[in-house]
């Protein structure tokens, strides 16, 4: 616990030994994972890390002072003294799966296929060849039942790894335990065949399996285009070490080699894709062929009768209010793209794609092979099982660690002035943790025990008000939360849930105190924009209070600085409007004629300020973001995919295309002129003293008001109204 | 689920397919977990059964008194009869005193002869009804009995004037009460865990799920003195604030469980047991729970699994059910004899238990004797009497006037001694001191020309029936083990056979989950150690000097 409290409610630590090393987890931490996070392997075959542990093969066994336990599910104790690798404790586990080897049809069906059985691995390790215990006598019989998965009960070592894959993760519920002692087995349903029985084939069961007992009977589904990889080949790779050999037998389709030219263009921003590139061998250029800089609409600067001029400026000659400061770009791949010089380079080891893989998102950046390289395309289930598999895992979080972490800290703005010391220090402190769609990753009220930066995927922020949750924003990679609750030492004030495949750097309380000792400056940084978003959350809930109306919340008009109107008794629908919007933004209208009523006006404002505001979901660079008034702003590295102005349901993002000149696909090296397209929303006209719209409405039905003060009387009327 | 499984059985006989997955779509449980449960418990049966369903019992006593010559007495007599009958071993019935016992049509008959059984089945097959089996015998008294047999609960009179239940639990503890189930754990210790621990409510379980072959004390105990373990019930109830008992018996015990249930009825019509014992505003329910069957429930978490519905398959430890047990919540879970024990400590003070003993130990204690002995019986003696003492006086001597050649002190999860050991006291230590222990107290005794090695491995095979199949020590262990033993006994040991054995019984010892599969290797490293001879002269000289092995008869199951 840090010494002011602050850090919330932390969990209490245990020390204990782990073969003569002393080490300190969390309480309620299991053996094995304070072995584990120790860099200390126990060997296991019923236990699996995304599967409750239920101790059932013996094999983790370990010495726990003076007693056995099943390292999986006996929880760490203070004090406790655990061996791990005695001679007994060797014996035991070499005894136990030396039984299993007695009863296992060797080489079963999966070491046949992808030569990757569990238990013939660990008998292979383990010494035990021939058991030398007596074969088993009665058989337990096949079942060919099901057209997908083939079911030899022979290899079953009832792990349950099926039954908690079919029932805990895939609530299907078809599997479970049959019977007793030597007799028991698995069963489907009522013990029914496979194929008769409700499965609904979803291969859980199959991939969690560590024998030959599940293994796939057919392949199906589309290939990539590549050259496909035999299992064997996959397996002898680290990163698929201890992957289900069936499972990539049946997926040979979706993990395929590709072969790139030093040159080639491997994938480009702003594309669609539903895969993921791990480089094997060579090296890779990543970078942003768009041009770093946003929308400017200008006067043409010819009198009163003048046309608006859009054009693209960078930060440097155009600074907005509230635009982000940042020195990266962040891009889905380890690495975050410098704001001068947007190009970085991957090299073995590394994985990019894995939003565009994982939820679809485009393509964030365009990568070119820097030398000729070998690269692994694999789709969205491969990528899935390796992100649950441990050493692709620890893969994955070493590289982030010795890359990333430098640039992902230094490109959130209020930690730029973090010291090499320091992040060294984070370096060893810092935990990736993966969410899945939906989870909360802290909830509004319960107390704060860490920071979080996120990495990948989108976290959305909201906060529980009386009448309904409402978004503050939507973070994207380079976004951080967390700090609110661990600075005032107070609750956490908002929820912060995982809205597609997030992962987030977690720094624990007791570093972020750390750092905050350690950098006044970011302290006083950080102090600043919480007080700042503390005071606008304040604010929005004041609002809220305020006004009674809910139509009026509903259609965003409260926040609102500057808003558009349509007295509908006076317009008599002659599109004018739209038109001088076209006009005056180099023929793209940002302006439709439709949208929200309040009362006889027709609202059409810059941007609705949704209280879910789903323009900012997907954003494959981070580069749309609230500003405090709740308008959007797009930050100068949009690269054009138009995923906002896709997802807007208001039509209130536009696509604005400009030439440009980027690399010439078919002679790498030249450039050629091309259209290039960023995204604006209505700028309200803001060089204009009226916006193009209001000037040219003949009826004089549009108008720009401030929203609290021209509706005060109506709202005024409505909200006594209501009370009476 | 038991409830309803057992109402479609008695509606079918059996487990139909359509009415389980009726079942699953009344009570919302999927399919798959009612066939888990209902396929675990070897009291449903998933298909229809045979018109005659005839068991023998196989275990220890049964073994030496006859059981497997009656078996194939039947076997012969009814050859090619396979449609309407069927002849198989079932595990212990808890009739060691009168052994061997058999069953027909779950109903079970004790000291059966060869032609009588083979006369049932007849009868039965013919569908003549059979004939009653006398269960029903006069009370005995029980010397410790504080009330003579009356039931007057003085005890919790006693308490609800003061609800000082620290001056209980000091008075357990200075008792030295042990638990009586086996594993011998302090009872006083016990009740004050659970007493102190937290939780939203808190169960007493009383553990009446006797099954391990020798046995047969808490039958005796519920039987005649059935007042003395509900008042230790409701007294571990009152001192630890549980509100509600299960007593879980064995379905086999249905006589018992008359006289339980009529003592139960008894207390609440007297306010002993409710929502306000005697006016006090404390409340205490007791119910009796029948179990779907398995010696595995006897294992204290396996049983509370079985309660909950659920497949008995023993929980890893920790947490203990002292601070996790029923439902998660804290629970006393002791023995019959240990409830009993209880009340009379409580009612008669703990100078006068502890006097009861001889020789240093304290306290007295009910024991089974069985085998082969003259007297077979449940006894009410002194802790620290030898086992000389008791297998020659009160169990009267062995049979035909042979000499002793060995005994298990408690069933086959002592392992077996040998004759010269007799001197030894009934006592915790001293017998834990020779590597064996007191145990439940279940004194199964061997003549001379007896086969420990065959000994062994029958009680080696009853472990492997009994396993839940949960952790693979036990699982694989007991099978591989009982494969190896009966390749002893046939004249196929392996060269290195003794080292693997030795391996084997380490890793059970050592990573099995329950009690169950740590015993498993007992009864033959006891034989090991105590009968080496026996064992080598099968391994090594392929010979049973007893004449038992080797033959053909041996060679069945």
């Amino acid at each position: 616990m840090s010494p002011d409290g602050t850090a919330g409610k932390p969990v209490p630590q245990v020390q204990l030994t782990i073969d003569g090393v002393a080490v300190s987890v969390p309480q309620g931490t299991t053996i094995f994972d304070a072995a584990r996070v120790n860099g200390i392997p126990i060997p296991t075959l019923c236990h699996q890390q995304n599967e409750n542990p239920i101790g059932v093969c013996r094999v983790c066994v370990v010495e726990a002072g003076p007693k056995f336990a099943a390292s999986c599910i006996r929880q760490a104790e203070q004090g406790m003294v655990v061996k791990t690798n005695t001679e007994s404790v060797v014996g035991v586990r070499k005894t136990l799966v030396e039984l299993l080897m007695s009863d296992h049809p060797s080489p079963c069906a999966r070491q046949q296929h992808s030569g990757d059985c569990e238990l013939e691995r660990m008998a292979e390790q383990a010494g035990v060849k021939q058991p030398r215990f007596p074969q088993k006598v009665t058989p337990r019989g096949k079942d060919e039942s099901s057209i997908a998965i083939a079911v030899d009960h022979e290899a079953c070592i009832l792990c349950e790894r099926c039954i908690r894959g079919c029932d805990d993760i895939r609530h299907n519920m078809v599997l479970a335990r049959r019977g007793k002692g030597y007799q028991a087995g698995i069963a489907f349903d009522n013990n029914l065949p496979m194929g008769s029985s409700s499965c609904v084939s979803c291969g859980e069961c199959m991939v969690s399996c560590p024998t030959g007992a599940l293994t796939n009977r057919a392949v199906v589904g589309t290939k990539l285009t590549g050259q496909a990889v035999p299992p064997e080949a996959l397996l002898g790779l680290p990163i698929f070490k201890n992957v289900s050999g069936t499972f990539l037998e049946l997926n040979s389709h979706a993990v395929v080699e590709r072969r790139f030219r030093a040159g080639d263009i491997i994938c480009r921003e702003g594309d669609f894709g539903a895969t993921a590139f791990y480089i094997v061998e060579g090296k890779v250029d990543v970078y942003l062929s768009s041009p770093i800089a946003h929308v400017k609409t200008q006067d043409s600067g010819q009198g009163f009768l003048s046309k608006l001029k859009s054009l693209l400026a960078p930060r440097a000659h155009d600074r907005r209010t509230e635009e982000v400061d940042r020195p990266f770009i962040p891009i889905d791949a380890s690495v975050d793209l410098p704001y001068d010089n947007p190009i970085a380079e991957l090299g073995p080891g590394e994985l990019f794609g894995e939003m565009t893989c994982m939820s679809y998102y485009p393509r964030s950046a365009t990568v070119r092979a820097k030398t000729d390289c070998t690269m692994l395309e694999m789709l969205r289930n491969v990528l899935d099982i390796m992100q649950r598999n441990k050493n692709f895992r620890e893969q994955l979080d070493r590289t982030y660690r010795k890359r990333a972490l430098d640039s992902h800290l230094r490109s959130v703005p209020v930690l730029a002035s973090l010291t090499p010391e320091f992040i060294n220090h984070l370096r060893e402190h810092v935990e990736l943790v993966r969410f899945a769609p939906g989870q909360v990753i802290c909830r509004q009220g319960e107390p704060g025990d860490s920071f979080y930066l996120v990495r990948l995927g989108f976290v959305k922020v909201s906060e529980h008000r009386p009448g309904g949750d409402m978004v503050l924003a939507y973070l994207a990679r380079g976004g951080y939360f967390g700090e609110i609750a661990l600075l005032g030492g107070i609750a956490r004030t908002a929820t912060c849930t995982a809205l597609d495949h997030v992962e987030v750097v977690r720094i624990p309380g007791e570093d972020f105190q750390l750092m905050l000792d350690k950098f006044p400056a970011i302290r006083q940084k950080l102090e600043a924009a919480a007080a700042e978003r503390i005071e606008a959350n304040r604010q929005r809930a004041m609002q809220v209070a305020n006004v009674p109306v809910e139509q009026f919340l509903n259609q965003g008009l409260m926040e609102a600085q500057s808003l558009l109107i349509l007295d509908l008794e006076r317009c008599t629908r002659c599109d004018q409007c739209v038109r001088a919007c076209a006009d005056a933004h180099d023929g793209v209208s940002r302006l439709i004629r439709e949208g929200l009523r309040f009362d006889k006006y027709l609202v059409a404002t810059s941007c609705r300020q949704c209280r879910d505001p789903l323009c900012m979901v997907g954003c494959p660079v981070g580069s749309i973001r609230r500003r405090n008034s709740l308008e959007v702003i797009i930050e100068d590295w949009c690269i054009g995919c138009s995923q906002c102005a896709n997802n807007c349901p208001y039509g209130n993002i536009n696509m604005h295309p400009f030439p440009v000149e980027q690399d010439d696909p078919t002679y790498p090296g030249r450039r050629i002129a091309s259209v290039k397209v960023k995204a604006t929303s209505c700028d309200l006209c803001l060089d204009h003293e009226e916006p193009s719209c209001v000037y040219a409405c003949p009826h004089d039905a549009a108008h720009r008001v401030n929203p609290p003060e021209f509706f005060a009387g109506l709202l005024k009327q409505r909200s006594s109204g209501m009370k009476g | 689920m038991f409830d309803e499984l057992r109402a479609i059985q008695r509606e079918f006989g059996y487990l139909p397919a359509d009415q389980l997955q009726a079942l699953s779509g009344k009570i919302n449980v999927p399919l798959s977990q009612i066939h888990a449960v209902a396929s675990f418990y070897p009291h449903f049966h998933l298909t229809p059964p045979p018109k005659v369903d005839c068991r023998v019992c196989a275990d220890m006593t049964c073994h030496l008194r006859g059981g497997d010559q009656l078996k194939s007495g039947l076997e012969a007599a009814f050859r090619g009869d396979q449609q309407s009958l069927s002849i198989r071993d079932v595990s212990c019935l808890g009739r060691c005193d009168e052994a061997p016992a058999v069953m027909i049509n779950d109903v079970i008959y004790s000291h059966v002869s060869g032609p009588q059984a083979v006369s049932m089945v007849q009868d039965a097959l013919a569908g003549k009804p059979l004939p009653e089996a006398l269960h029903h015998k006069p009370r005995v008294p029980v010397a410790m009995d504080p009330y003579n047999g009356t039931g007057e609960y003085a005890v919790v009179r006693r308490f609800l004037e003061t609800q000082n239940w620290q001056d209980i639990i000091a008075a357990l503890k200075a008792s030295g009460l042990r638990g009586m189930g086996g594993a011998g754990f302090k009872t006083g210790l016990k009740w004050e865990i659970v007493r102190n621990a937290p939780g939203t409510a808190k169960y007493i379980v009383c553990n009446a799920d006797e099954s391990e072959p020798g046995t047969i004390k808490d039958r005796f105990i519920m039987e005649n003195v059935p007042h003395l373990v509900i008042e230790g019930m409701i007294m571990a109830g009152l001192v630890t604030g549980a509100k509600e008992g299960i007593l879980y018996i064995r379905h086999e015990y249905e006589y018992p469980k008359e006289v339980l249930q009529e003592e139960l009825d008894r207390c609440y019509q007297h306010c002993l047991l409710g929502k306000n014992i005697l006016g006090s505003g404390v409340a205490f329910d007791l119910k009796i729970f029948v179990s779907p069957g398995g010696y595995i429930c006897g294992e204290e978490s396996a049983l509370l699994e079985a309660i909950e519905g659920k497949r008995a398959e023993p929980r890893n430890k920790p947490p203990f059910p002292g601070t996790n047990g029923l439902w998660n919540q804290p629970t006393v879970i002791n023995n019959v004899e240990t409830f009993c024990l209880a009340t009379v400590i409580l009612a008669r003070g703990v100078d006068w238990y502890k006097a009861q003993g001889k020789g240093g130990s304290l306290g007295s204690k009910f024991v089974g004797i069985s085998g082969d002995v003259n007297r077979p019986g449940i006894f009410e003696v002194p802790m620290g009497i030898s086992y000389q003492e008791l297998i020659f006086q009160h169990a009267g001597g062995i049979i035909d006037g042979k000499k002793l050649l060995g005994f298990a002190p408690s069933g086959p999860s002592s392992g077996y001694l040998p004759a010269s050991m007799t001197n030894l006291p009934l006592d915790w230590d001293a017998v834990a001191k020779v590597g064996s222990m007191v145990g439940s107290g279940a004194i199964v005794v061997c003549a001379e020309g007896r086969c420990m090695l065959d000994m062994a491995l029958n009680s080696v095979r009853f472990f492997r029936n009994e396993s839940c199949g949960k952790c693979v020590p036990c699982r694989m262990g007991s099978q591989k083990m009982v494969e190896m033993l009966k390749g002893w006994t046939e004249g196929r040991a392996g060269e290195h056979d003794l080292q693997l054995l030795k391996e084997l019984s380490d890793a059970m010892r050592l990573s099995s989950i329950c009690g169950l599969g740590q015993v498993v290797p007992v009864p033959i490293v006891s034989v090991l150690t105590h009968f080496r001879e026996v064992v080598d002269d099968h391994v090594l000289r392929r010979r049973c000097p007893a004449g038992v092995c080797f033959s053909e008869s041996a060679r069945r199951a």
